[in-house]
């Protein structure tokens, strides 16, 4: 996209995200396959705590100890994308990669899906105080405008402030900390953190209608930010249904069936008494040859 | 002998012919009306062959005559509406209507102006789309670019055989509703989106991309509304996952306003078929 600087943390592809995505749309599609829409909600998940070794990530549907979907492996900087899950009281445990599956989970937590709701499930903090955060998404914009929130995950930098260009989203962000969402003018933002000792800059086009969460990250000797896109509408929303008809296939109210089917009546009848005019005189003229009883 | 006999029969013949019958028709007249009758048949036969003909048409599709009659009328409130000649596809190759078909017809297209191409984060990674195939109903159609039009409504396609994708919305693949719009019918025959209304849940969409990647979705609601009450926000606002809206129009004909009633939408979402195959075989 417009030249950001690969080396200054230009967004990355979310590949492990991306792998984690389609591991729970496996397991979902055979667990809980996504069931009518208007009943269900979103849920992803993420490891965002710098000093926590990899997790296995697991995901249980109210009063039911098997699991719904769970995930090895999962390192830190990782998150998945939404998978739709049936509205529902739904806990999220987080164990050590590798640990059994019946063990005690190192941390667990549970959130209520309501329909049509999207939630981020966390795991934040430093590994001493590890904790699992359930966050509420948004889901709708202000017309015309993007929304941002940032996600300070980063333990290199304790306090982050974060500009898109000039104008600050938010400032002293400290670690294991979520913002609100910011409205911004929809554009190609230079968005740039900076803590005490380091800072990074990204272009991030924030579309209108779009709702992005900006998460810092510690990358091996430097901070790094992961653009998210939360939730993507169109940019502007055109008004009432389209016009996709001309009514060449409809109906037309004055247009019964009653003429056509009298014209193939009157078709009919003509046609049998026409039949009838030619039949009868012959039958007459066969037997009039012999004799005047015939009638015409 | 014989010539007498045959001279008497004749006599005897023309004598009981001499005085004729009343009730009874000269052969001149008989053959008349046995002619009559063979005229009146064949009428008959056409005209029910007529009737049948245009009873079957009509019970569809309306006369195109007509249709054309209102192009010029339709659409009154469309401020900003141009006309663009188009040819249209033959419906069926109906015979009645095979000196109309291919025809270019003045139909009135909104037009306007056509929104910037979006070239946010979500829609980065993903090419522009280009094909549209739906196997359940036999679509598969090239797709044009939609903007919006000077009356801040979608911009439809300018043909009714062709389906096109809202440039203003997410593309098909890209977090968010990607919009596809299409004609559920021309003026003289079904358009792209005529059968719609036929899909259900569970059924698959592909969506190719200009680099040539499908993008496949399936089907989770088929739902139609009053145009009044047309679910702006469930079909354009912002939604976390990939998904796809198809819409088109249904129910109703107005004539007064030359457009329909309602919106059909089909609903969609990123992601493999349920059925045990790995997905329906391309087409």
């Amino acid at each position: 996209m417009a030249g950001g600087n690969e080396s200054q943390g230009e967004i990355r592809a979310h590949l492990p995200a991306f792998g984690l995505a389609a591991l729970t749309l496996g397991l979902l599609a055979g667990a809980a396959p996504a069931s009518a829409s208007p009943g269900s909600g979103w849920l992803r998940l993420a490891h965002l705590s710098p000093n926590t070794p990899a997790v296995d990530v697991y995901l249980y549907s109210f009063h039911n100890s098997n699991a719904l979907i769970v995930v090895h492996h999962v390192a830190y900087g990782t998150i998945s994308g939404y998978q739709k899950v049936p509205a529902g009281e739904y806990t999220v445990a987080m164990r050590a990669a590798g640990a059994d599956a019946s063990s005690a989970p190192v941390i667990s937590a549970t959130v209520n899906v309501a329909p049509g709701a999207a939630y981020t499930v966390a795991g934040m903090g430093p590994a001493k105080g590890l904790r699992l955060q359930v966050l509420h998404d948004r889901l709708t914009t202000p017309k015309g405008k993007a929304l941002v929130r940032i996600i300070q995950a980063s333990l290199r930098q304790h306090q982050v402030t974060v500009r898109a260009g000039h104008s600050v989203i938010a400032r002293n962000v400290a670690f294991a900390s979520v913002t609100g969402y910011k409205v911004v003018s929809p554009g190609t933002w230079n968005v740039s953190a900076a803590g005490r000792t380091e800072h990074t800059t990204s272009t991030i086009t924030l579309v209108a209608g779009t709702i992005h969460t900006i998460v810092v990250l510690d990358d091996p000797g430097d901070i790094r930010l992961d653009d998210l896109v939360d939730a993507a509408g169109s940019k502007i929303a055109p008004a009432g249904g389209p016009a996709t008809g001309f009514g060449g296939t409809a109906r037309r109210p004055g247009n019964s069936d009653l003429p056509w089917a009298a014209l193939v009546g009157a078709g009919l009848l003509l046609s049998f008494a026409g039949y009838r005019r030619t039949r009868r005189p012959v039958g007459a003229h066969a037997l009039g040859g012999r004799g005047p009883s015939a009638t015409a | 002998m014989s010539l007498q006999a045959g001279q008497a029969a004749g006599a005897r013949r023309r004598a009981f012919r001499k005085p004729p019958p009343r009730h009874r028709r000269p052969p001149k007249r008989r053959r008349l009306v046995q002619s009559a009758g063979l005229v009146a048949m064949g009428c008959g036969v056409l005209t029910t062959a007529l009737g049948l003909g245009g009873w079957a048409l009509t019970g569809q599709y309306t006369w195109f005559g007509q249709a054309g009659q209102r192009a010029s009328s339709a659409h009154p409130g469309q401020a900003g509406a141009g006309r663009v000649g188009i040819r249209q596809p033959g419906s069926g190759g109906r015979r009645r209507h095979a000196g109309h078909v291919g025809h270019a017809v003045q139909i009135p297209v909104p037009l306007g102006l056509t929104a910037h191409a979006p070239g946010g984060a979500s829609q980065r990674k993903v090419p522009a789309p280009v094909r549209l195939v739906i196997p359940a109903i036999g679509v598969n159609t090239r797709l044009t670019p939609l903007g919006i039009t000077s009356n801040d409504t979608l911009q439809v396609p300018v043909s009714a055989a062709i389906a096109g994708w809202f440039t203003g919305g997410p593309r098909p693949g890209a977090v968010g509703a990607a919009i596809i719009a299409g004609h559920i019918d021309s003026y003289s025959g079904p358009g792209v989106f005529f059968r719609l209304r036929d899909l259900h849940r569970g059924q698959g969409i592909d969506v190719t991309r200009a680099n040539g990647s499908v993008a496949r979705f399936r089907i989770i609601a088929v739902r139609t509304y009053a145009k009044n009450r047309f679910p702006t926000a469930k079909v354009y606002g912002p939604v976390p996952d990939p998904e796809l809206r198809l819409i088109t129009c249904g129910g109703q004909f107005d004539y007064a306003t030359g457009s329909y009633l309602s919106n059909v939408i089909v609903y969609a979402v990123l992601g493999p078929l349920a059925s045990k195959r790995s997905g329906t075989p391309p087409r």
